[in-house]
């Protein structure tokens, strides 16, 4: 089926009715008000100016080109906060050391394909360096000891909740389960409440 | 249910909570039991020589979630004096839940385990919670009870291990427990014996994935039927407790329910425990066992807000889940000597099946589970042992959203294109069982955690009935899709609850406790959570852990009216 598009606002325009509780209009009102700049508390400068340039490609967004969901300062804070999520491959090293070595392990790859530094790289060269680290076996001294796959799937599985966690992603997929007071009655198949955004043309 | 029994205004469960022992029963009517047996069987419950200091209390229960909590209302109601020490927060639901996956962080066990083996087991969000509730604070309410094979598998298969009870032992618990959480679902239920008693609420309204599933199921003659849900359809009343709020579909139920309407532990048995004089501690993390001469527990040690505190107790029950109550017992180089405490680890083959609709489906509304198959329990052309359930299921974004990364691999424009599906997205699962096998358990790792103490290392690798179970649903899930009308349909592959790492058995050269959940190498000692389960069965476990529970209390009580007769 085409991809639906679904008219921006929506959320944002839910976000100030009664049918969204206190708390959860807490929640996403502060991912909307995030500041644009973001001073890095745990990375390198230059380590978190890479991430973000691999984020960029990851979830590439022309459509906001000049404020983009912000992905990289939750992946900072939480390093620098020293939060979990429960669990971790145990073919990884901690969190902090493997985004550490993994981000050194992607400049690798650009160096080995492209002899120049992932940032310097143009968009199709920095996708092609990330399908090169997804496929699982990359060059670089880097790889040989930290699991290529696994460490694409934890960095990519971490942005993308991060990016749908954001009410404009949440805009942009036509998504408004944040509005869900008093309740939902109109449940099944092709039904939708007013508060339910239709399709664009 | 019969109409008549639905009231405009909601219904009034005239069930009073049912206890199932007479002994029990007589205990709390006050009345003399008229058949109490003489102690002379159970030497090692004599009354202990020393008295027992001030402050100990008659019980202290670790994990206040589904293995917890309903024994600790049983044994307040009991008239003993009962502390629960629980890891995490007590929560106000109404108005500290969001309505938002991210912020809804906090009700999972976010000490990071680490997993190993073949098929690395997701934890975190996938499995384990934390706080007043446990993990039923996050759990989809999904609470079919198992078919009476399912206790079975060794006797019918020759493979993993038979539990040390019937199911008809477990029967009236699952009544009982029906009808005080309000648990809303079909009558009469299609699959497994006869019921005494049907589920006291009609079932939860279908959502688009269950519609859909019921669409291409019956193109393929597999029987389906709205799913029994811990999620009230009606406004209901229960004693002890009073009126809990009907379902609103928020479909929010595994990120938490606002309005009380699921039937998390802090809802239904806490507030029972607590009129009953319970002491619930949250924020108590257990980190030692103390035991005397004899091996006795004599109390524990735990850290409530950076305060270290000691508990006296009498008896102690352990109701920490899969990992900590292993890891508990490691620790504490406690009832070790069968050699079985962290063995055995299971997991349940949970594989989903997604699809794209032309229709609008809109998958974060309703109960997420709405419909079940239990065609697939025992599959004529099976080449495994065991069997599984089919499951309907509705998603959250976020979590839709990782899936699709960690499962497709997608990524960059591929990604957000797919995503702006969403609404046309549907899914079923399986549930199915696991075998134990000896490459799967859980140990302490090298690795320390903030607290100083050796991060939890689990061992998985789905074995050959696993992956033959997987094939077959796959294969079953992408027909009932195809035939619904789906497209781009695509597999997940998923482990759910973690379950079998000391687990019950008939003696102790082979298992942890007994069918009562008494420890065989320690008498004072109790665990009742999905540790104990020999095998994983091809249920969700919530039901049966809670019914362990009350069954343990009341084995617990009995044995205590023994002695003092």
């Amino acid at each position: 089926m085409p991809v639906p598009e679904y008219p921006s606002g929506t959320v944002r325009a839910l976000l100030n009715t009664a049918h969204v509780s206190e708390a959860t209009r807490a929640a996403l009102q502060a991912r909307l008000d995030a500041p644009a700049t973001y001073a890095p508390q745990l990375l390198a400068p230059e380590t978190y100016a890479l991430l973000e340039a691999v984020a960029a490609r990851l979830f590439p967004q022309p459509d906001r080109a000049d404020e983009p969901i912000p992905l990289a300062p939750a992946v900072d804070q939480r390093l620098a906060e020293g939060r979990a999520d429960g669990w971790r491959y145990d073919a990884l090293p901690p969190d902090r050391e493997a985004y550490r070595l993994g981000l050194g392990g992607i400049q690798e790859i650009a160096q080995a394909m492209f002899q120049a530094d992932f940032i310097g790289l143009k968009a199709v060269q920095q996708d092609a360096v990330l399908r090169t680290l997804a496929d699982g076996h990359p060059p670089g001294a880097t790889w040989a000891t930290l699991d290529a796959g696994r460490f694409f799937e934890e960095l990519l599985a971490e942005l993308t909740e991060t990016y749908y966690a954001h009410p404009l992603a949440q805009e942009e997929i036509g998504y408004v389960g944040m509005a869900d007071l008093p309740a939902w009655t109109k449940i099944g198949l092709n039904e939708k409440e007013d508060r339910e955004v239709a399709m664009g043309e | 249910m019969p109409d008549e029994e639905v009231l405009e205004e909601g219904v009034l469960n005239p069930v009073k909570p049912e206890i199932q022992d007479p002994l029990l029963r007589a205990l709390l009517a006050d009345e003399p039991a008229a058949t109490a047996p003489v102690a002379a069987d159970t030497p090692q419950e004599k009354p202990q020589a020393i008295a027992p200091e001030a402050d100990a209390v008659d019980c202290v229960v670790i994990g206040l979630g589904a293995g917890g909590a309903p024994l600790l209302a049983r044994l307040a109601m009991a008239g003993l004096k009962v502390v629960a020490l629980e890891a995490g927060p007590w929560h106000n639901p109404e108005k500290d839940f969001a309505t938002d996956e991210k912020a809804q962080d906090f009700l999972f066990w976010n000490d990071e385990r680490l997993a190993a083996g073949h098929d690395p087991l997701a934890m975190g969000k996938n499995n384990s919670g934390t706080g007043v509730g446990g993990s039923t604070l996050h759990y989809t309410a999904y609470t079919p009870r198992p078919l009476p094979d399912d206790l079975h598998l060794q006797r019918d298969f020759g493979k993993g291990e038979d539990w040390p009870l019937s199911y008809e032992e477990l029967e009236p618990y699952y009544e009982e427990i029906e009808q005080f959480l309000g648990i809303s679902g079909p009558t009469p239920y299609p699959w497994g014996p006869a019921r005494r008693k049907g589920y006291p609420l009609a079932p939860l309204p279908l959502n688009s994935a269950a519609q859909l599933m019921v669409r291409g199921a019956e193109k393929l003659g597999i029987r389906t039927s709205p799913a029994a849900n811990a999620a009230l359809s009606a406004r209901y009343y229960q004693e002890g407790i009073g009126w809990r709020e009907a379902c609103t579909n928020r479909g929010f139920c595994q990120a938490g329910c606002s309005n009380g309407a699921k039937a998390s532990m802090d809802v239904t048995f806490i507030p029972l425990a607590v009129k009953h004089g319970a002491d619930i501690r949250p924020n108590s993390f257990v980190t030692e066992i103390e035991r005397d001469a004899r091996g006795h527990i004599t109390g524990v040690v735990y850290t409530q807000n950076g305060e270290r505190k000691r508990q006296r107790c009498r008896h102690l029950f352990l109701c920490g889940g899969s990992v900590e109550t292993p890891r508990l017992l490691l620790l504490n180089e406690l009832a070790l000597t069968s050699g079985q405490v962290g063995r055995n680890l299971m997991a349940h083959p949970g594989l989903q099946v997604w699809g794209t609709f032309a229709d609008e489906v809109r998958p974060n509304k309703g109960i997420p589970g709405g419909l079940i198959s239990q065609d697939t329990h025992r599959p004529q052309d099976a080449d495994f042992a065991g069997g599984y359930l089919l499951q309907s299921i509705g998603v959250m974004p976020v979590t839709f959203a990782g899936q699709v990364a960690r499962g497709r691999k997608l990524w960059g424009q591929p990604l957000r294109d797919y995503m702006r599906q969403y609404n046309h997205i549907a899914g079923i699962n399986i549930l199915g069982d696991c075998l134990p096998h000896a490459d799967n358990f859980m140990e302490l790792a090298e690795e320390k955690d903030a607290r100083g103490l050796p991060k939890p290392r689990l061992h998985f690798t789905a074995q050959e009935n696993e992956q033959r179970m997987n094939a077959h649903a796959e294969k079953i899930m992408r027909g009932i899709w195809e035939a619904a009308g789906a497209t781009d349909i695509w597999a997940f592959q998923r482990y759910a609850h973690v379950i079998g790492t000391a687990r019950m058995g008939r003696s102790g050269d082979d298992a942890v406790v007994d069918a009562k959940g008494r420890a065989f190498d320690v008498p004072n000692l109790y665990i009742s959570d999905n540790s104990t389960f020999p095998s994983a069965l091809s249920v969700n476990p919530a039901l049966t852990i809670m019914a362990l529970s009350l069954r343990t209390a009341d084995k617990f009580l009995e044995q205590q009216q023994r002695r003092d007769a």
